[in-house]
């Protein structure tokens, strides 16, 4: 099925895509950057959106595919349970804001709080991340290719992170910690299954990544770490 | 003066707070709301002005009083219908217990009024009970669920809470059991903090996409609320009007909290009577009065109080704290156990602990045993009938055959604050002063 945005309702839309679903993949033409595509899709199947959309793309979502072959605005695949959403190119800020499962893969770069509230699911970004990436993490896993913003991985209770480039400023009560055997293979194949054989060759070996956990300074209010708490407050 | 004189700055009190800080290094953090003996203007500073000769009163147990109120009737397609004007405020599974979430759920809904989820998502047995849910999307997102969202009968956006203006929620470890921490995506037994903003959206032109987004999530079927804690109302209340609320929510100060920073309860927001007079001037001011509904939270104690509100300009009003106590919250039973924790019967703020005596704001199974679901649901559903019945004898003494009729000319000022602030005229003065 296919679906041209121009001169509909985002309402109308949103009801033909869930229709779509049913019978297989739909494919969304002239999205034109609008906001809440693809909202609350509860049943599997896949959406190609031929272009950029706006704020929440995919968000609320449990089960379906969702493939956006421009940029994404800010709030993509918000709360989403399950399911996948994947951006050829950029997303905008709190990407993957509070997934609770599914994967959220970014070809390009991501802005700042990807992942912010994050409670389960995978995040994979080809590029870079701006600030605080991670921010209030609670599950689930982020993996980035390229190089982290400022205070990334801020305030993080059980998220786990792995950067391949530079980390510009680990936020607070964030701490590296070395990559096991079976932290490489998770980055290995995540990155083979969501960027491809031929992209992934071209970044950073698995065993290079960084690992980033919360410390558990801020887990519970402690007077010891009365520093750690002024700061962070 | 006595040698044993006491200081009037460092009192008692003050004394005790600081060489609790000297000894700590840190804030206080307490449940329950503000202490404070009020200074402010409150709704005891207005009086109602029933008929006399210049109205005709209806007759106080026979006579039609409408209470009836319907929710969302700007853009949703079924708004919520509620058979009374008293609905119970968002207070999460985790600050309350499981027996507490499900027995204010049956006592609303044996009255055919509301209750509403909270900071820490839906409960099924939540759902069951209610007759309306108002499903609540907050910072934390804590326990979202777009299924949980579509089962609701509305959706609130909150913004803040009264109580704790500017900042997120909190939870104590002692009250991350594993129950709560599984549904919360945390570790047990962390002291939880919940985000102060929404992960997706700042300012209040992103809020129109985000309201947007939920009416798609919701097919357009609910009605949104919006629910802001009382600091600039009158900005405030236009935003969220703008934004597309069919309902606006404002919690003043006295709202109640199960554990915050002891000073953001005493120290930061409007008070309720003052909040609901310029969430009423704000709707008027952009020409929505009456077509986006406006509900009034914060220390609301009895019908005296909502009805007060409503003639304000509420259309109804959320209680918290006063349907706690009609669980048995600060009721003098089990008075050992209030001493276990340092507090006493009455003067009881320990919300925060986990450790409440009568099994309201606990996670521990033996402490919440000790709340019968279905006793207290009825004794939830009892409060709201009195207040009910309280928001109609002054409704029908004032000629009123809908308690909505209720309106700002059926009250005086006792005070010159509660003149200027409600322009209502001064008893005795016959003026508004302040204007």
């Amino acid at each position: 099925m296919t679906i041209d945005c121009r001169g509909k309702q985002i309402r109308e839309i949103n009801r033909g895509i869930r229709a779509g679903l049913a019978s297989g993949e739909v494919e969304v033409l002239n999205p034109d950057a609008r906001h809440n595509l693809a909202v609350a899709l509860l049943q599997p199947g896949a959406v190609r959106i031929r272009g950029s959309v706006g704020y929440y793309c995919g968000g609320l979502m449990d089960g379906a595919t969702v493939h956006i072959e421009g940029s994404a605005g800010w709030g993509l695949a918000e709360s989403m349970l399950s399911g996948m959403v994947t951006v050829r190119r950029n997303a905008g800020n709190g990407a993957a804001a509070a997934i609770r499962g599914g994967t959220v893969v970014i070809h390009g770069n991501a802005a700042s709080r990807l992942g912010v509230s994050m409670k389960g699911g995978l995040i994979v970004v080809g590029g870079n991340c701006d600030y605080m990436a991670g921010f209030m993490g609670q599950k689930g896993v982020m993996i980035i290719c390229g190089d982290a913003g400022e205070a990334f991985a801020d305030s993080m209770y059980s998220t786990v992170c792995y950067v391949g480039g530079r980390i510009a400023d680990l936020g607070n009560d964030a701490v590296i910690e070395p990559m096991s055997d079976d932290d490489v293979a998770l980055v290995e194949s995540s990155l083979r299954t969501h960027l491809g054989e031929a992209v992934r060759a071209t970044k950073p070996a698995a065993h290079a990544f960084r690992k980033v956990v919360a410390g558990k300074k801020l887990w519970n209010f402690s007077h010891r770490d009365w520093k750690t708490w002024q700061e962070a407050l | 003066m006595s040698v044993r004189q006491p200081s009037g700055i460092f009192a008692p009190g003050v004394i005790e707070e600081i060489q609790r800080k000297a000894a700590t290094g840190l804030y206080q953090i307490r449940g329950y709301g503000t202490l404070r003996e009020r200074r402010w203007a409150t709704f005891d500073d207005l009086t109602f002005l029933p008929c006399t000769l210049t109205r005709i009163p209806l007759e106080g147990y026979r006579e039609k009083c409408n209470t009836k109120v319907r929710l969302g009737t700007r853009f949703a397609r079924k708004p919520v219908a509620l058979d009374i004007p008293v609905m119970i405020t968002g207070m999460s599974w985790g600050a309350l217990s499981y027996h507490a979430k499900v027995a204010l759920a049956k006592g609303a809904a044996t009255v055919g009024s509301s209750n509403t989820t909270g900071d820490g998502g839906m409960l099924m047995a939540e759902r069951e009970h209610s007759r309306s849910l108002i499903y609540e999307v907050l910072p934390s997102r804590y326990g979202i669920n777009v299924h949980h969202m579509r089962m609701a009968d509305a959706i609130e956006l909150t913004i803040g809470q009264g109580a704790k203006l500017g900042t997120g929620g909190l939870l104590l470890g002692s009250k991350v059991s594993d129950r709560i921490a599984e549904q919360r995506d945390l570790p047990i037994g962390v002291d939880q903090r919940s985000p102060a903003r929404h992960p997706d959206f700042l300012g209040p032109d992103d809020m129109i996409i985000k309201v947007e987004e939920l009416r798609e999530a919701t097919d357009g079927e609910v009605p949104i609320f919006i629910k802001v804690g009382a600091s600039r109302v009158f900005d405030d209340v236009k935003l969220a009007a703008k934004a597309g609320a069919d309902v606006v929510v404002v919690d003043g100060m006295e709202g109640g909290t199960g554990a915050s920073p002891a000073i953001l309860q005493e120290h930061t927001g409007v008070p309720t009577l003052a909040a609901v007079c310029e969430a009423r001037a704000a709707l008027e001011d952009i020409g929505l009065y009456g077509e986006v509904q406006l509900i009034i939270a914060g220390g609301i104690r009895d019908g005296v109080d909502a009805a007060k509100a409503i003639a304000l300009g509420a259309d109804a009003v959320y209680i918290g704290t006063a349907a706690l106590i009609a669980l048995n919250c600060n009721k003098p039973i089990y008075e050992e156990d209030y001493a276990a924790i340092g507090a006493a019967p009455h003067a009881c703020h320990h919300c925060h602990t986990g450790r409440c005596p009568v099994g309201i704001t606990t996670q521990d199974e033996d402490l919440m045993r000790r709340l019968e679901i279905d006793e207290g649901a009825e004794r939830v559903a009892n409060l709201l009938r009195a207040m009910t019945l309280e928001i109609q004898m002054l409704a029908r003494a004032c000629g009123k055959s809908d308690v909505r009729h209720l309106e700002p000319e059926d009250m005086a000022a006792l005070t010159l604050e509660a003149s200027a602030i409600c322009n209502l005229p001064l008893v005795g003065a016959r003026k508004v002063f302040g204007r």
